[in-house]
């Protein structure tokens, strides 16, 4: 089954057709990325920055991060926060898309203009209401945990890195729900109703329909999704900072965005910055290959 | 094999952009002169937020257009937010980079050391000599070369609550053991809220925990023959912080955690005895809108914290410098500009707006009230953050913020310290 | 027989949906009802939780002088150029990396995947030589530019499932009644694709609407500034910053995303019956 596309005819419409994308990714990316790389080779600072020559450093950069205790402490904090993230927001956005087909339809618009709210509303004043909301003195969340009867007056949300993170994962999981409904929704309305009803009558129960038919329909979009969190969520970056600001210890709470952040714009250290980010990189590589690889096999098996 | 395909073509990206580059500096060299550029042009000076009242921009601009005919002057405001994102990226751009720009007295030095403005040695005398705020200058000093000057400075003083003094009979603090004293004995004296500061220390606050530090003698850091080094560890270091500890734990509701941002929001719910905030939080607690001026804001009394010897203690003292961009073309019309910024007319349009003006002498304009003398006293002992050039490293990692909400939570001083100052060793020297 | 599950699944999926539009809309509530309060309503100790008695200054600060609107036409020609160039390169990679069989293909597809990969936090400088290289600085085409290239290959990935999520077998049985290969695409394929497009689109478009970091070093002059940036004026740490007018901002900047996302959903809807009635 699936005889999916045209085999190999040898035609130049594909090449033709990857030609604008190419060429605007190359034009607006191709500089910035070798010079990325290029700088984690060098002693590169502000002063560099203003002129001054830069000094090669070979695998100065990398030597010093991979010796650097903290930074294995920070990558392994990430990991787990961004997988914790991405699985969820995963569940909770696919499980909310798959709801929606169930709802009356007035509940489902509700919720999608909801979503559509949250998902737009800018991150200056997502952050700045959440920071709000879990404030320790005047936070909404311990007025309301305190007229229930428990002890939350002043309670600090931030104080401990686990309660922080926490917090983080609210923000982040919320921030990132809507993209992940939205998308597994919008496939969930491309697959075929008929095959969906077939199954019924054959007697397959929602579950067995669901896993059968639903799912494997939307897989691409599915494990596209899923690998965008993971990607993104490995260098989740805005929502940690503002909360670093809040409260909480920032050497404890750093994760490898604060981390690089710290290092190149606050510490003026571009080089190490660079470094680090191309350790991200591969990093990110190590962490999805085998996922890409799965999806790229199931497709040319197709 | 294809990836190598997919890195050539980026390669010659890059080569055509930096053909392009090649063109692009052919261009705009051709305006300018080696001699400090040409005579008239289009002068962009970058001020930021709004500190600077619109009376000294009106001025400012009219004078300058004045007294260099056919030039204008365009100023450009930009925010605090951001804003060394924007300076390490503008001013590194021959075409794009404004001519003068504002920028905060602590982020100075890593610019001033990167070589990003124009050495302003030789007009020192002119713009101001020894009257210059002292500490601002030597902050932008780099071998013996200074390459910005101050523009505004101010300082943190005490607001108090007369009525709960009076109430807890407590005469304001002289000294700093009284300082102390009268804060835990507000804190007693009030038992609710829970969460009443007899003295309002929020835990990320080293801003304000340096003047403790700097009372009993001590330093954030010291400079040994050019090294510089972390002495929070030092026996006067430690006596310092542990008095920190002691007004956090004894004498302080705020969260332990917290910064020190919208102070007027306690103050008006009741929870604050005593406060360290820069002066112009009066204006938000007398605002009907963001304060309340029909209450408490009728019991505000200020003083300048007092030191140990009965002098202001040293506390440290914010602001701002001007400079002007190495890159800018119109060195002479610049210089010019920043001349005007530090004139006396300009200086004095600031202190009235409750700024301490940049030149010493025209500290008295601030005014004669209980601020005004406030303000006068505070700065007269102000200190500066350490002009190492990898200070706002150390800022920039918050080592200073994660030392003081330990403290607060009541950590060991002498190991916080040992720990705070290793890891500011290996940021400090850049 | 399957009554009563199917209406014991409804009436459980429409309280999840109900609870969950709390939680969603809750921040975005706390937003607008901010807008209509004065600083000291807004940051309390007892939260004023309906905006009753609340006033339209917050507003009026907003237009007090025309920096809004010339800040939202930035921000409408920077994005609009943004999402209709990245979704139509989008569209067309898509379509020939799922509908093609090629040499570099899976290259094409793996370097897409790892550009997306990068981290952005500290490319902005390069992207800054490289924008003044062009001398594109200050330019609303300098600013999509970048835009462009940040959305591109998260677009090119998600459109491709949608693409791969068509069964081809749609389009030969279409073939096979006559139509050409570009026709039976057109009419079968593309308006399936629609929820995909819509989907794409407004993420690209709330990634550009809302982006900080590159506007702020690529767009420093007044008149160029794009709505995060002018929101940023209502933030100063040297004068307390003034949140009720971060929040009435931020209601005003969230209007054109939900109008852009309304207006698209109708058409694809529309479009996307119409192509049911003509398949």
């Amino acid at each position: 089954m699936n005889g999916s596309a045209p085999r190999a005819r040898r035609t130049p419409l594909p090449y033709a057709l990857l030609i604008p994308a190419t060429v605007a990714l190359a034009v607006a990316l191709g500089y910035p990325l070798v010079r990325q790389v290029v700088l984690s080779f060098q002693d590169f600072g502000l002063a560099q920055q203003f002129g001054r020559p830069p000094e090669w450093v070979g695998l100065g950069n990398y030597r010093e991060l991979v010796t650097d205790p903290y930074l294995w402490r920070v990558t392994l904090r990430s990991l787990v926060f961004c997988l914790v993230n991405a699985a969820v927001t995963m569940a909770i956005g696919v499980g909310l898309a798959l709801l929606m087909r169930h709802m009356t339809s007035w509940v489902r618009v509700l919720l999608q203009t909801g979503l559509l709210l949250a998902w737009a509303m800018p991150v200056v004043a997502s952050l700045t209401v959440w920071q709000w909301l879990f404030d320790t003195q005047y936070g909404i969340v311990n007025y309301l945990l305190t007229k229930l009867g428990l002890d939350f007056q002043g309670h600090p949300w931030l104080l401990e890195p686990l309660s922080f993170f926490f917090v983080a994962t609210v923000i982040v999981v919320w921030m990132s729900v809507p993209f992940v409904a939205f998308t597994v929704y919008a496939a969930l309305t491309q697959v075929s109703e008929d095959l969906v009803e077939a199954a019924e009558i054959d007697g397959a129960s929602p579950l067995q329909r669901l896993r059968h038919v639903v799912l494997p329909a939307i897989r691409p979009v599915l494990l596209v999704v899923g690998l965008l969190q993971v990607i993104w969520d490995l260098r989740v970056f805005t929502q940690i900072f503002i909360l670093q600001q809040a409260g909480g210890s920032t050497r404890d709470t750093n994760l490898l965005g604060t981390y690089i952040y710290r290092l190149g714009i606050g510490g003026g250290k571009f080089g190490m910055a660079a470094a680090v980010a191309i350790f991200m990189l591969l990093l990110t590589v190590i962490l999805t290959a085998p996922y890409v690889r799965a999806m790229l096999k199931q497709e040319s098996e197709d | 094999m294809r990836i190598k395909k997919t890195l050539a073509v980026a390669a010659m990206a890059t080569l055509a952009t930096a053909t392009l580059a090649a063109c692009g500096s052919d261009d705009s060299d051709g305006g300018s002169s080696s001699d400090g550029g040409p005579t008239t042009a289009d002068i962009r000076v970058w001020l930021n937020g709004t500190d600077t009242p619109q009376d000294a921009r009106d001025w400012l601009k009219k004078t300058f257009e004045n007294q260099n005919p056919g030039s204008t002057l365009t100023i450009e405001q930009q925010e605090w937010d951001g804003l060394v994102e924007k300076l390490t990226t503008s001013l590194s751009s021959a075409s794009e980079t404004p001519d003068v720009v504002e920028i905060g007295n602590t982020q100075a030095p890593t610019f001033t050391s990167a070589g990003a403005f124009s050495d302003l040695t030789d007009q020192l005398d002119d713009l101001g000599g020894d009257d210059l705020l002292q500490g601002f200058v030597d902050g932008a000093t780099v071998d013996g070369k200074t390459y910005a000057v101050p523009y505004y400075a101010g300082s943190k003083y005490i607001f108090y609550r007369k009525d709960l003094l009076q109430k807890a009979g407590i005469d304001v603090p002289t000294t700093m053991d009284e300082f102390v004293d009268a804060a835990i004995a507000l804190k007693k004296a009030n038992p609710k809220p829970a969460n009443f500061s007899g003295f309002w220390f929020p835990g990320q606050d080293w801003r304000n925990g340096a003047t403790f530090i700097w009372d009993a003698g001590g330093d954030l850091a010291t400079d040994d023959g050019g090294e510089w080094s972390g002495s929070l560890e030092s026996p006067e270091s430690i006596a310092g912080l542990e008095t920190a500890q002691k007004l956090f734990t004894e004498a302080s509701g705020a969260p332990k955690d917290g910064n020190e941002a919208d102070p007027w929001t306690p103050w008006c719910a009741g929870e604050v005895g005593m406060m360290s905030t820069p002066g112009w939080v009066t204006g938000l607690i007398n605002d009907p809108k963001s304060g309340c001026p029909d209450t408490l804001g009728k019991q505000i009394g200020v003083f300048a914290m007092p030191g140990s010897d009965g002098e202001p203690a040293p506390v440290l003292l914010g602001g701002s410098d001007i400079a002007i961009s190495a890159k800018s073309a119109n060195q002479e019309l610049a210089q010019k500009a920043v001349a005007l910024m530090l004139s006396d007319d300009y200086q004095t349009i600031m202190a009235k707006a409750g700024l301490t003006p940049a030149k010493t002498s025209l500290a008295p304009l601030l005014g004669d009230d209980e601020f005004a003398q406030a303000t006068i006293a505070a700065a007269s002992n102000a200190k500066l953050t350490p002009a190492a050039p990898g200070w706002a490293n150390v800022e920039g990692s918050r080592v200073l913020e994660d030392l003081f909400s330990a403290i607060a939570q009541g950590g060991d001083v002498t190991e916080l310290a040992q720990k705070a100052d290793e890891q500011m060793n290996s940021q400090i020297n850049g | 027989m399957s009554r009563t599950p199917r209406r014991s699944l409804r009436i459980g999926a429409n309280v999840v949906g109900v609870v969950a539009f709390l939680v969603a809309i809750f921040p975005v509530y706390w937003m607008v009802n901010s807008s209509f309060l004065n600083r000291n309503e807004i940051r309390n100790p007892v939260p004023t939780w309906v905006p009753f008695g609340g006033n339209l200054d917050n507003y009026r600060t907003v237009f007090e002088t025309d920096q809004f609107l010339n800040a939202l036409k930035i921000s409408l020609m920077v994005t609009v150029l943004t999402i209709v160039v990245a979704l139509a390169f989008a569209f067309v990679a898509a379509v020939a990396v799922s509908r093609f069989r090629f040499r570099g293909r899976m290259s094409f597809i793996v370097t897409l995947l790892v550009i997306q990969m990068i981290p952005v936090e500290g490319l902005f400088i390069s992207q800054y030589k490289m924008l003044e290289a062009m001398d594109l600085l200050n330019t609303v085409i300098g600013l999509s530019l970048v835009y462009v290239s940040l959305v591109l290959p998260f677009t090119i990935w998600t459109l491709r499932g949608f693409v791969t999520g068509v069964p081809y077998e749609l389009e030969e049985a279409a073939m096979m009644d006559g139509c050409s290969r570009t026709q039976a695409f057109f009419r079968i394929t593309f308006p399936l694709l629609a929820p995909g497009l819509v989907a794409t689109g407004v993420f690209g478009f709330i990634q550009a609407w809302n982006e900080f970091t590159l506007a702020l070093v690529v767009m420093t002059r007044e008149d160029q500034r794009t709505l995060p940036l002018w929101l940023s004026t209502f933030t100063d740490v040297n004068r307390g910053t003034d949140w009720g007018g971060i929040m009435a901002g931020s209601t005003l900047i969230a209007v054109p995303v939900i109008v852009f996302f309304l207006v698209v959903q109708g058409r694809m809807v529309a479009g996307l019956t119409s192509g049911a009635v003509k398949g």
